[in-house]
């Protein structure tokens, strides 16, 4: 993956060109939960891909033919097929690149998975495994960790005080070499809040040197 | 299938046995439209599958043990294994019998069918919404004006794409998700929201030459009387119609 410590592309910022045959292009913002999920499988798969920032209080207006709503993450290929919603991206990805694969093969394991995360936002599943699909990481352990990277940040932490299985499962997570290699230092993501809640469109760039 | 015509299980009822091996068993309500949606799926793969009507008023006790919240649909295999959520059950007896597939096999056109899907996903919710203005007799226009702009944007996928169905010119998955809502808009008195989409209603007359669609249509009254005990919070709406 490279492009992700690159400065957003605004109003009146030129399209980026075609898309190289054999690599991908993740329209993204650095910040967003969302897109980070879409970053993970990326990296845990290591597909080749250009991320592309869109600064999002200012957008290009090129990039309502990406996403109807202007919404990130968007994923473009060298066909100019457009993908969009960081789950359906996600499962895309996973078809499209069938090496190293996050889903598991069995249909019922993979209807849990899937079960799993909806029920994700309701209840915390009790875990005899190290991670959510079994003893290694897989699909469901990516599409729920951004949430879980953030809750620091977002001044939650203490909300996994309570739940010592998910608090290993964290510390395992922060071992994955995907989500090591994307994870977003606690001061810069600091200094993209300060800014947001003041609505600067100076936000999404924030800790960029260049 | 078998079973669908079939009185629900409530309180007090026994649990059935073990799902035998080669069938499935889906836990259902004739008149729930995402029961209805893994029934199309089911019936159109022609798949071996034994339907349980549970009765929602008066659920029996060992349906928690089938859902957390005791929901349907839920899809129990003879392995023991339990599968709900309509769209994931539907992709899960896609993966299972992969020989009539509903899914197109190219990834790309698998995942414009979920978007597709995602771009639908208000039509439940408001749909719901004018069938409770109806049956409290309360005025609906807003609701009614926000459904039929969810049609326009299905209706321009239609005209883009200029197929008779959503994923081409056979019908595909998509097709079956969206169905059953658009099968429901006479009887939840949203009809006339489909006036200014004639392709999408060519899609709906397309739909209903379906064989499967055909096979589950339900008929007019048996929902009006469904509806009528339903809104009288009645526990026996979910066996209206059933003759023993």
């Amino acid at each position: 993956m490279s492009g992700n410590a690159t400065k957003t592309l605004g109003k009146g910022c030129a399209p980026p060109g075609r898309v190289p045959e054999g690599t991908m292009r993740l329209y993204s913002m650095r910040f967003c939960p969302y897109s980070h999920r879409t970053r993970l499988v990326l990296q845990a798969k290591g597909i080749k891909c250009q991320v592309v920032n869109i600064n999002l209080r200012s957008k290009p207006e090129w990039f309502y033919t990406k996403h109807p709503f202007g919404q990130i993450p968007v994923l473009e290929n060298s066909k100019c097929q457009l993908i969009y919603e960081s789950v359906i991206i996600c499962e895309y990805l996973d078809d499209v690149y069938p090496e190293k694969k996050l889903f598991p093969c069995d249909p019922y394991e993979r209807a849990r998975q899937k079960m799993l995360l909806e029920l994700f936002c309701k209840i915390l599943c009790y875990q005899k495994t190290s991670f959510f699909g079994g003893n290694c990481i897989s699909m469901i352990d990516y599409l729920l960790w951004p949430w879980f990277e953030r809750l620091d940040v977002y001044g939650v932490a203490d909300c996994v005080d309570h739940t010592p299985t998910l608090k290993l499962w964290m510390a395992a997570m922060k071992q994955d070499p995907a989500v090591c290699a994307l994870l977003i230092d606690r001061s810069t993501f600091l200094g993209f809040l300060n800014l947001y809640f003041q609505n600067s469109p100076d936000a999404f760039d924030y800790g960029l040197t260049c």
